[in-house]
């Protein structure tokens, strides 16, 4: 039988990070992996971010599944912080490597279908894409794979548990030029990919007051993580090997740009003290700049 | 819409201690404070007191969150010696009050606003969400209606919701006294101004300076010349490994004598006493060559910021025993040896390489003020409105007498006090004004700091002059003398203050606070019996913009306060009282320019005045 309570899933990632001092280069200008922090992908962040929100709203169940390396185990600890996550899936194996997106989604269907004891999710949220050369293809592709309806862009969304019906507000983008917003109501289950926009909103004593409890359990949970987390393999995930990995990956990669590294043109300078002479001497540089621009 | 039993507004101790009290009673409460994070508001001097008052009950806060208060709530140092000075020029006597500070108290410890707020909500909030309530911040309280026999309460950021009855601990400025009607706006005559810096100073550097032990602290108070011929005066108290320092200052002598609250806080500092208790080494970056090349000119600037920073981290560990333990335990030196040898080499690098220099002077932290209400004058007679009660700040409760300063443990008084008042009435189901707020008045009215804010306590009084028998009176050269000499007299002390207190101390207070109390009474006493003190290096004091830019803000983009009429005298007053210089003239009119505020309240009697919305606004570090 099937509970009513909602059952929440988000895929995750980790990823290189890309803020200042923690990125670093190969000599030929290439990400040098090694090196790199990683973390939570940014847009996973905002996925992991809605799943909160229907957690706070509803009190849902809510599960996060990434695949990767046994590190990212990191990612999952830190979205479990972000959406006080009941469940943490790790999918590692060696030959997940290599993994196309089509792989990938062979690899994240099974084991969303593994999450919630083996129930059925009713959302599924993903980040919008990866900042790492991912086409924002998992997402839909995953979906497609569940066989669950899609939603890309998605800036909103509420659901009424009753009647089993999501309302999603999302951005359709015109011909490249503008968004129009639109606003679609459709039965559970659904996927949905999150806008890096959406930021979740609570508006009445009682969601501020589940939020703060919600982020309070987050961190107790975050900080004794492992008990959470399942980690499977191929094996125990019960993928066919075909499917994933190398072999399950159909894209064929023709060429790489190089992520050429940036230069720094900033040539900062720095006027110190506070005295009027020193103020007009900014305000001068700063005109100047302008100045010139202007030209 | 949604319902509670009860609301708070304001999470500064008081509130947060109503909050804590009606979990303890097993009641349903929301506590809305507007700073992003509870703690972010408030400040203090503060001394945090416990006391036993001889007649009544004085609610503690170890009452309220339990005995566990003493061993695990960030307190600072237990103060026991209590000395106040008297200054003229390099002139200080001193007098020490430390018995008259322990009269009727079981502890006093030396707080930092900020960071107790937040122990402490973290004791109410967790109590409170037993109950389906808790503490909500960033969210700002706009008004209260009162509709059909329903209280709506309607914040900027949520939305309305229904309760049975408020506890407005919304501090000095309360908006929720001015909304409803329950008070007056408090004028000048009612308000001191206090205004503060955090000086940084390691741990084993202020015990061996201030002759204390591990745990122990030093208050000093200052009086007379310091005082800039205004009541009120100076204070200095021993926090772990930071100084408060500032002046509490009664605000219509402000106005009488217009003065910027940072310089009465910088007179203060160069007080030679003062200027030998704040000193610490502090590294001076020498000016970079300008001719060197831009890249290597910035390579530089960052070397020196972080051996700098490594060694004032450094350093900071070493002078405290626990943080040397922790350096220790954490296995990155193996001794204290080590450590020191560490700090040599650290230093010598910035000496040798970068022609740092290590001079004397001092480190300031954070600046702040805001407004304090003179619970003698300013105490609302009935501290309820309808089903609201006022508490601490906002009810204008305070004890400011002489070298008494108590705002927190008697707003923490009057939450336990409000806190069982409602809990009555819920257990009843009955919030008639007799009922609810009557009940509550009268409470108030029996607590013995009530008393405390009406009449003179002959006891502490003796107390008080015991300390101070010593002082051949016949130097001072006022009326004073004569009146000291009578009040040394057993007999003479109890019929005057009986008297006294018959007579009012409403009328009592112009003698009592004056001018010559605060000011020429200390000079006269310095300059003849005071010993001649020497510093010999000069503090470097931050301007007014570089104590405001190491303030941390989230500017909303409309102001929060609207000047009433910019042409007025009072509003031309505040281009010098404002203590963030908010306010300036051009063409003889005020202009406010509300990016600095700390929302001190000084400007409030002539604007229309609000807190910012929620999460906007200063948040202090410290407190
Ligand atoms: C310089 C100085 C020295 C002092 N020294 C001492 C001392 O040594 N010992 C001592 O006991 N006392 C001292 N006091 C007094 C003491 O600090 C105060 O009495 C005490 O902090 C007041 O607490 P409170 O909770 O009433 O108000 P506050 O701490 O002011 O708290 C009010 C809270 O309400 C919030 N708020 C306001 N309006 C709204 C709204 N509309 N909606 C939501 N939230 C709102 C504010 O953000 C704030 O957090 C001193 C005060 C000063 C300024
Ligand atoms: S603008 Fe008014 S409230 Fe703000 S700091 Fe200045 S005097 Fe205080």
């Amino acid at each position: 039988m099937e509970s009513s309570r909602l059952k929440i899933s988000v895929i995750i990632k980790l990823e290189p990070d890309f803020s200042e001092g923690n990125v670093s280069y190969n000599s030929d200008g290439t990400l040098n992996r090694a090196e790199t922090k990683s973390i939570l992908g940014p847009h996973s962040a905002v996925a992991s971010m809605a799943a909160l929100h229907a957690k706070v709203m509803h009190g849902a169940d809510v599960s996060v599944g990434t695949m990767g390396p046994p590190i990212a185990e990191q990612a999952l600890q830190q979205s479990q912080l972000l959406c006080d996550a009941d469940e943490l899936h790790l999918y590692s194996d060696r030959i997940f490597a290599g993994a196309d997106t089509l792989a990938t989604a062979e690899v994240l269907r099974t084991g969303i279908d593994k999450m919630h004891d083996g129930e059925k999710s009713d959302i599924v949220f993903s980040g919008h894409r990866a900042s790492d050369g991912e086409t924002g293809q998992t997402g839909p592709q995953t979906a497609w794979k569940l066989g669950y309806p899609f939603f890309g862009n998605v800036i909103d969304f509420s659901v009424d548990v009753e009647n089993r019906l999501a309302r999603v507000t999302r951005l359709v983008p015109i011909q490249g030029l503008y968004d129009v917003i639109e606003e679609i109501e459709a039965p559970l289950p659904i996927f949905i990919t999150i806008h890096p926009s959406y930021k979740p909103t609570f508006t009445t004593v009682s969601q501020r007051l589940s939020f703060f409890k919600c982020q309070k359990e987050a961190r107790d949970r975050a900080a004794l993580y492992k008990n959470y987390l399942k980690t499977f393999t191929a094996q125990t995930l019960g993928v066919d090997p075909k499917l994933v990995g190398l072999p399950g990956s159909p894209t064929i990669v023709y060429r790489v740009e190089k992520i050429p590294r940036a230069k720094t043109s900033r040539m900062a300078e720095i006027i110190e003290g506070s005295n009027q002479d020193q103020i007009r001497a900014v305000a001068k540089k700063i005109t100047d700049m302008i100045k010139v621009k202007e030209i | 819409m949604e319902k509670f039993d009860v609301a708070i507004v304001g999470g500064g101790s008081a509130g947060l201690a109503a909050l804590k009290q009606l979990s303890n009673l097993g009641k349903q409460a929301v506590l809305l404070e507007s700073g992003k994070a509870i703690g972010s508001k408030s400040i203090s001097g503060g001394i945090l007191y416990s006391k036993k008052p001889k007649h009544g009950r004085a609610y503690n806060v170890e009452d309220v969150y339990g005995q566990e208060f003493v061993t695990e709530a960030p307190l600072e140092r237990s103060i026991t010696k209590y000395i106040l000075h008297a200054t003229s020029n390099e002139k200080v006597f001193s007098i020490d009050l430390s018995s008259a500070h322990s009269y009727q108290t079981n502890f006093a410890y030396s707080v930092l606003m900020n960071k107790l707020n937040t122990w402490f909500a973290k004791q109410a909030g967790e109590s409170a969400e037993k109950y389906g309530g808790g503490i909500i911040p960033g969210v700002h309280v706009q008004s209260i209606e009162w509709n059909n026999g329903a209280t709506i309460v309607e914040t900027n950021e949520l939305e309305r919701f229904q309760v049975k009855a408020i506890i407005a601990a919304d501090g000095v400025n309360s908006e929720i006294a001015e909304l409803t009607g329950a008070r007056q706006k408090f004028v000048p005559e009612e308000l001191y101004q206090g205004a503060k810096v955090i000086i940084k100073l390691p741990e084993q550097i202020m015990e061996q300076r201030f002759n204390i032990s591990e745990n122990d602290g030093a208050a000093h108070l200052f009086s007379g010349d310091i005082a800039q011929r205004h009541i009120g005066g100076g204070f200095l108290y021993t926090n772990r490994d930071t100084i408060s320092l500032g002046g509490v200052y009664h605000y219509d002598s402000l106005l009488e004598k217009v003065v910027e609250p940072y310089e009465l806080i910088n007179k203060l500092i160069l007080n030679p006493m003062v200027r030998e208790f704040v000193k610490d080494e502090v590294p001076q970056k020498e000016e970079i060559d300008k001719t060197l090349p831009k890249e290597e000119q910035l390579r530089i600037r960052f070397a020196v910021s972080k051996l700098i920073r490594t060694w004032q981290d450094l350093r900071q560990s070493y002078y405290s025993t626990s943080g040397t333990e922790d350096l220790i335990k954490s296995g990155k030196y193996k001794t204290r040896e080590e450590i020191v040898a560490r700090l040599d080499m650290i230093r010598k690098d910035l000496s040798s390489k970068y022609r740092t220099r290590f001079i004397t002077d001092y480190v300031e932290l954070e600046y702040s003020a805001k407004l304090v209400p003179d619970g003698k004058r300013c105490r609302m007679k009935k501290p309820n409105h309808k089903n609201v009660l006022f508490v601490g700040d906002a009810a204008g409760r305070g004890i400011f007498v002489g070298p008494r300063i108590e705002g927190i443990n008697v707003g923490i008084d009057d939450a336990v006090r409000a806190a069982n008042a409602i809990s009555r009435s819920l257990d009843r189901n009955n919030f008639d004004y007799e009922y609810l707020g009557g009940f509550y008045a009268h409470s108030v009215d029996e607590s013995p700091y009530t008393r405390d804010m009406k009449q003179i306590d002959k006891d502490y009084l003796k107390i008080f002059l015991n300390a101070t028998k010593d002082i051949p009176k016949d130097i001072i050269g006022s009326r004073y003398s004569m009146i000291f000499k009578l009040m040394s007299s057993e007999t003479f002390r109890g019929l005057a203050v009986g008297f006294a207190n018959i007579l009012g101390y409403d009328r009592l207070l112009p003698i009592l606070e004056s001018e010559e109390t605060y000011s020429k009474v200390p000079i006269e006493l310095a300059e003849k019996l005071g010993k001649r003190l020497t510093s010999d290096y000069r503090p470097s004091i931050p301007s007014i913009a570089e104590r405001v830019s190491k303030l941390k803000y989230d500017d909303d983009t409309v102001s929060h306060i609207k000047v009433n009429k910019p042409t007025s005298e009072f509003m031309k007053k505040m281009v010098l009282l404002c203590p963030t210089k908010c306010y300036s003239i051009e063409d003889n009119q005020v202009v406010l320019q509300h990016e600095g505020c700390i929302e001190c309240g000084t400007c409030a009697p002539e604007t229309q005045w609000r807190h910012p919305r929620g999460e906007k606004g200063i948040s202090y570090q410290y407190g």
